[in-house]
């Protein structure tokens, strides 16, 4: 394994709200172009743990290395490192008073100080990767789940980033439009974008992750490649957790 | 001979001896109302701002904000909850008062009735409207932040694009509502001698001893008012909100822009 390759590094990363600890001694790494899918059940610490990668919630003790980097430093410039680490949500979190050429260019212009012209030419070309470029005059809320989910991977993938984090990018969506955004996320996935998954849809993770983490209680409770998870899972609560998912609770 | 008249005949002598000091009056209230509620929504926008700025509150090493900024922050929105809860908490006909006969016993600063009623009705507003952008600004779904923060905009950047225009369209009633009061409200200005819309009435029913049939006059011109500034308000609140439909756009065309869609055709 090539350490020069290490993106990034989670080590010993802790966090808790008050007294209730979600998470505890996370440790794992990601390689350049890796696809990891993070598993597990409601409540494992899945999506606060991509949220402490985003810096979104403030890890309580651990540290995250972004190229190298210790970005849990106070100091760090947060929002250069969020330009790089992009993130795709549950809920969209579309910008209700733009359309969606304003969503893919407002960071652009803001924060990356692009040219409109270029900003624009940008949206364009990763709306149209996403099939949305039909829809650039149209406002989020007239927008079906699916279409909304589309504009925000084209809005994160815009900002050009390094990294990609979905957190259950289709938690929220109907059965018939799940299909359509997992099929934007496997051309990602094809393209060599480093993504970080946190997601239900085990067959998808099964088919296209390089990594796969399961989550129990806080901490990762086994690891390893698509086909050790799946097929030939060796700890207890990975075999349960699995087993419900094919009785298809 | 006013006596001798009846209801109708009264109100139409009123207007033609006093009509225009009626209209100079309303204008007076209506100029009062505006200006005042223009730069009290200046001051609230401020205000709210300033109290919407987060502050990291773990204890200890994790936190990421500087020691000086959370001393200032503090410092600042004590402040700003005094002059809201004093503001909202006094009648403003006592403010006028206090403050215009306040400041020159105080600090010698001799205030005129209009810089005192402008000023009266001004921070008066700003009190309420500082609470309304507070409540607008938290109301719009925290997920806006965190989509704006997740490609790397700072708090002011996420304020002024995402936050400030969600947060001005879920208060737009409010500051309507606030003129609509302050069109109403600036008749308690008469205390500090503004001849306003009902210092006129009372000028006028006090020398003709017709206070009913001043007060009619007056009523309907204040409801004119406030009937015109809701309509308008409301015109405004429906252009904000844009159309209902969209235009598709034709994918051919862009693909063209790019040089990237001619193969798929």
């Amino acid at each position: 394994m090539d350490t020069n390759q290490v993106i990034l590094e989670v080590s010993h990363l802790e966090k808790s709200f008050g007294s209730h600890s979600v998470l505890k001694d996370i440790d794992f790494k990601v390689k350049k172009g890796d696809v990891v899918s993070v598993i597990g059940a409601s409540g494992s610490g899945k999506s606060t743990m991509l949220r402490c990668i985003n810096l979104l919630e403030t890890p309580t003790k651990g540290h995250i290395y972004y190229q190298g980097k210790d970005i849990t430093e106070p100091g760090t410039n947060v929002c250069a490192y969020r330009e790089k680490v992009g993130m795709v949500f549950q809920n969209f979190n579309l910008f209700n008073n733009m359309n969606v050429l304003e969503n893919c260019m407002a960071g652009q212009i803001k924060v990356a100080k692009k040219a409109k012209e270029e900003a624009e030419k940008n949206a364009l070309h990763f709306l149209e990767k996403v099939d949305m470029a039909a829809y650039i005059n149209a406002k989020p809320r007239q927008l079906s789940g699916g279409q909304k989910q589309r504009v925000a991977i084209a809005r994160a993938l815009a900002m050009e980033p390094e990294i990609l984090l979905f957190d259950e990018p289709t938690s929220a969506l109907d059965p018939q439009m799940v299909g359509e955004v997992l099929n934007v996320m496997r051309t990602l996935a094809k393209e060599g974008l480093t993504m970080i998954i946190v997601t239900h849809e085990m067959a998808f993770a099964k088919d296209i992750s390089s990594h796969v983490i399961f989550m129990a209680d806080g901490v990762i409770a086994e690891e390893g490649n698509a086909q050790q998870i799946f097929e030939t899972p060796q700890k207890k609560e990975t075999k349960e957790f699995l087993a419900r998912f094919r009785q298809g609770i | 001979m006013i006596s001798e008249m009846n209801f109708l005949e009264r109100i139409l002598y009123i207007l033609q001896k006093y009509g225009t000091s009626y209209l100079k009056g309303a204008g007076t209230t209506l100029l009062i109302a505006l200006v005042s509620t223009f730069i009290g929504c200046i001051i609230g926008f401020l205000v709210g701002i300033i109290q919407t700025i987060p502050v990291d509150k773990t204890r200890g090493k994790g936190n990421r904000d500087p020691f000086l900024k959370r001393i200032v922050l503090g410092v600042v929105n004590a402040v700003l909850k005094i002059y809201i809860e004093v503001f909202r908490g006094t009648p403003m006909i006592v403010q006028a008062v206090f403050i215009y006969y306040g400041m020159s016993q105080l600090f010698g600063i001799q205030l005129g009735m209009w810089q005192a009623a402008f000023l009266v009705v001004s921070i008066n507003t700003g009190a309420y409207m500082a609470e309304s952008v507070r409540g607008g600004i938290i109301s719009v779904d925290p997920g806006q932040m965190e989509g704006a923060k997740a490609i790397g905009m700072n708090h002011v950047q996420a304020m002024t694009s995402v936050i400030l225009p969600q947060a001005f369209r879920n208060i737009l009633p409010q500051i309507g509502n606030n003129l609509i009061i302050n069109i109403k409200d600036t008749s308690v200005l008469s205390v500090i001698s503004i001849v306003d819309l009902f210092f006129v009435h009372k000028s006028v029913s006090g020398a003709l001893y017709t206070y009913f049939e001043s007060a009619t006059i007056v009523m309907v011109i204040y409801l004119s008012m406030t009937l015109l500034t809701s309509k308008l308000l409301r015109l405004w609140e429906s252009r904000m909100d844009g159309d209902e439909n969209y235009e598709l756009v034709d994918v051919m065309d862009i693909g063209r822009q790019l040089g990237t869609k001619d193969k798929r055709a």
